[in-house]
């Protein structure tokens, strides 16, 4: 099979539907239309972005149009992350947005920008993690900012704009930053490289990495963190996050924080690993600590205290994209597969959970946590996935986040990151208690009067259940595709190729370093 | 005074005229004085690719003319007609004019400084436009933070989009056109969304005064 052809497809499916969907009328033409459209493109990601996935998770390093666009073990992973998410939410959109019309909320012009916008936003998200060119990247995830603004306030209102606003003047003020970083790595590149126009090829530059100047590099870094960290919502450059999040329709804040988060987050470790190679581990891994340990401190406190529950999912991905960085900043083989693992973990809970909430916002029409109350005796399998979904997030066994926060504790733990590991564990307390809360204030107790009984139409609950078999999948056994291609792209991450050849698995190598400690240990005693 | 001596001056002035965006009273002056900006910006570029010899600066050149000098002040100047003059997009900033001015001051000295302790083959003789460059990012973020007009902050978003334009030129003169051609279309995009918003927003809340819009807390 012609995988460069099938990734151009992948790419060429969601924009050739959001022009399609642009081109029609907005009156003339029945919300189904828009609908097919939209599923067709849908099934279109899945099918090309999936096949891709196992092509790359099968050794296959796919190139297209020359050297612009790269799908590598690193990269297959999160497109496999909006392969998964974007049809699930897709799907779930169709549901939402005809529940909003029959309410009055959406007219057919708005209908016709949601379906539009949604898909040159997964074209967008396809883009950035496909780009091999450094500049081209920068676009993309500066794209993926322009097409989601309207799907933020697609509702219209004060507040919907108001965060709209917010979202969009923070980010791309924030990725500008991103672009100086980008900038400065080229012309570093270009200054020691033969060829000039290979220094805009991620591929390119890597080789010769160790060659550039350090103090540019790590300026670049910093720059690349502060810049692609605003995307990813890291501390402090968060604040757009809580807010576009809540606003957004339910299905936009799942695509946002299970997928547009990780997208930003491939981009800062592509900078990670050309820092790494330049200027060593410790630097990179030393700016991913203070952000990740800052974002989890801080959000894991804002988790317990917002009373709206969709600010409160917000917030948690906040503290979860801290969790991810916090593991880059451990690094070392277990901190890089713990992060890689999270990234998949997280992606998939809290799209799942972003999906509930639209499923309690259909039922109670608010997002007020003191008035939803009984979920499970209003819609009892909303309720019934609503407490499993607090459980996945809160990182109870056998949910995947579990799975990844063992590996972070257990790379902290190797790397004698006491005081992270410290700091880490107290905010996971103060999520699981407002997670446990969540559950014992909303989905369980009495349901107030007035609230119509019956569960959301089952093709609401469709993509929810596919995304919980998923979380359970991935937290009882890793399955063996999946964790090859992790270790895969650890050792991208790691550099690990070119100058550590793998002779096992990168897993057993990891367990083996802290298993050496322990004995290191018992010597010394 | 040509060849790089000429691209510092262009520079400075780079500098002189973001001040003048900043501090501009109304939307419109704004929009007319950020196309004198892009004027300007234009000049650095054209004067960098007869120094480089690159060919591609000239052309990015005229892409900047038709795009920052025509296009973006053009859909400013059509927005700020339909969003009419009842709503608030003159509204002055937060700062008075002498903060803002002492603030940019210290914002180009800091980037100065920075920038003087890099050692760039690529940009070694026009380092001083490296550091106007630098600085236009913080100016931009300046003008987004200071001013209370959402529609002025639009402004903000431009002086940056401009640093990174010039950074581009100066760090990157070959790379190849359709870099340049989808960073430019992107501001482009960016633009027109943001103007769209305002218009929304004017349409819809009826304020464009960013202290009426904090309801969201972050």
């Amino acid at each position: 099979m012609d995988y460069s052809l099938l990734l151009l497809v992948l790419l060429g499916c969601p924009v050739a539907a959001a022009l399609l969907i642009a081109v029609l009328p907005a009156k003339a033409v029945p919300r189904s239309a828009y609908e097919a459209i939209h599923v067709v493109s849908l099934l279109g990601v899945a099918t090309c972005g999936l096949a891709l996935v196992v092509a790359a998770f099968t050794g296959s390093d796919i190139f297209a149009l020359g050297e612009w666009f790269h799908l590598d073990g690193l990269s297959a992973l999160f497109l496999a992350l909006i392969a998964v998410i974007g049809p699930c939410t897709g799907i779930y959109s169709l549901p939402y947005v005809a529940h909003d019309v029959a309410e009055g909320k959406l007219g057919p012009s708005q209908v016709k920008q949601y379906y539009a916008f949604f898909n040159l936003f997964i074209f967008s998200m396809i883009l950035a993690v496909t780009s091999n060119n450094i500049i081209m990247m920068w676009v993309s995830v500066e794209a993926t900012t322009l097409s989601t603004v309207f799907l933020v306030g697609v509702y219209r209102t004060k507040l919907a704009l108001e965060a709209a606003w917010k979202y969009v003047i923070v980010c791309t003020a924030g990725v500008a930053f991103g672009l100086f970083g980008t900038l400065l790595v080229y012309a570093n590149a270009a200054d020691v490289m033969a060829d000039a126009h290979q220094a805009v090829f991620w591929t390119s530059i890597l080789p010769n990495a160790p060659l550039m100047d350090h103090s540019l590099m790590m300026i670049a870094f910093v720059f690349a963190a502060i810049g692609f960290g605003t995307k990813a919502g890291l501390f402090p450059m968060h604040t757009w996050l809580p807010d576009a999040h809540s606003e957004a329709p339910s299905p936009v804040s799942g695509l946002l924080s299970g997928v547009l988060l990780k997208c930003a987050i491939l981009i800062i470790l592509r900078f990670y690993i050309l820092a790494a190679a330049n200027v060593g581990d410790d630097f990179p891994q030393l700016i991913m600590m203070i952000l990740g340990v800052l974002s989890v401190c801080y959000a894991a406190f804002e988790v317990y205290k917002q009373n709206d529950l969709k600010r409160k999912l917000a917030y948690s991905s906040c503290e979860n994209v801290g969790l991810i960085a916090v593991c880059f900043g451990i690094g070392g083989p277990l901190g890089i597969i713990a992060g890689l693992v999270h990234c998949v973990a997280h992606g998939l809970t809290k799209a799942f959970m972003f999906c509930l909430s639209g499923n309690v916002m259909m039922k109670y029409h608010t997002r007020d946590l003191s008035k939803i109350k009984g979920i499970v005796s209003v819609a009892p399998v909303t309720g019934v996935l609503f407490i499993l979904g607090c459980l996945a997030l809160a990182g109870f066994p056998p949910f995947a986040m579990f799975v990844s926060e063992m590996f972070m504790i257990l790379a902290g733990v190797a790397a004698r990151c006491w005081w992270a590991v410290a700091l880490v564990l107290v905010a996971l307390v103060v999520v699981i208690m407002a997670l446990v809360h969540m559950i014992t204030g909303s989905a369980l107790g009495r349901a107030p009067e007035g609230v119509k009984r019956g569960d959301v139409s089952p093709l609401a609950l469709v993509p929810e259940v596919v995304l919980l078999a998923l979380v359970v999948l991935l937290g009882v056994a890793l399955p063996g595709p999946l964790a090859g291609s992790i270790e895969e792209a650890s050792a991208i991450v790691l550099n690990y190729e070119s100058e550590n050849p793998v002779n096992g698995s990168l897993f057993d190598e990891a367990m083996a370093a802290l298993a050496v400690q322990e004995e290191v240990e018992e010597v010394v005693e | 005074m040509f060849g790089y001596p000429l691209v510092n001056v262009l520079g400075a002035c780079l500098i002189i005229t973001s001040m003048m965006v900043v501090l501009a009273r109304t939307g419109r002056a704004a929009a007319c004085l950020y196309s004198l900006q892009s004027l300007v910006l234009v000049g650095v570029l054209a004067s960098l690719g007869a120094v480089t010899g690159s060919t591609e600066l000239f052309t990015w050149s005229a892409t900047a003319f038709a795009t920052k000098v025509v296009l973006v002040p053009a859909i400013l100047l059509y927005t700020l007609k339909k969003i009419g003059s009842d709503a608030q997009a003159d509204l002055p900033p937060r700062m008075n004019p002498m903060k803002s001015v002492a603030l940019v001051a210290v914002e180009v000295f800091v980037c100065f400084v920075v920038v003087s302790g890099i050692d760039l083959p690529t940009a070694d003789a026009a380092l001083p436009t490296l550091a106007v460059s630098l600085a236009h990012f913080f100016i931009g973020l300046t003008c987004i933070v200071i001013q209370r007009s959402i529609f002025k902050q639009i402004f903000g978003y431009c002086l940056m989009e401009n640093g990174s334009h010039v950074t581009l030129a100066l760090l990157a003169p070959q790379a190849p056109e359709l870099v340049e051609i989808g960073v430019a279309t992107d501001a482009i995009f960016a633009v027109i969304i943001l103007a769209v918003l305002v218009c929304r927003m004017a349409r819809y809340t009826h304020t464009l005064d960013a202290d009426d819009l904090c309801e969201l807390k972050g």
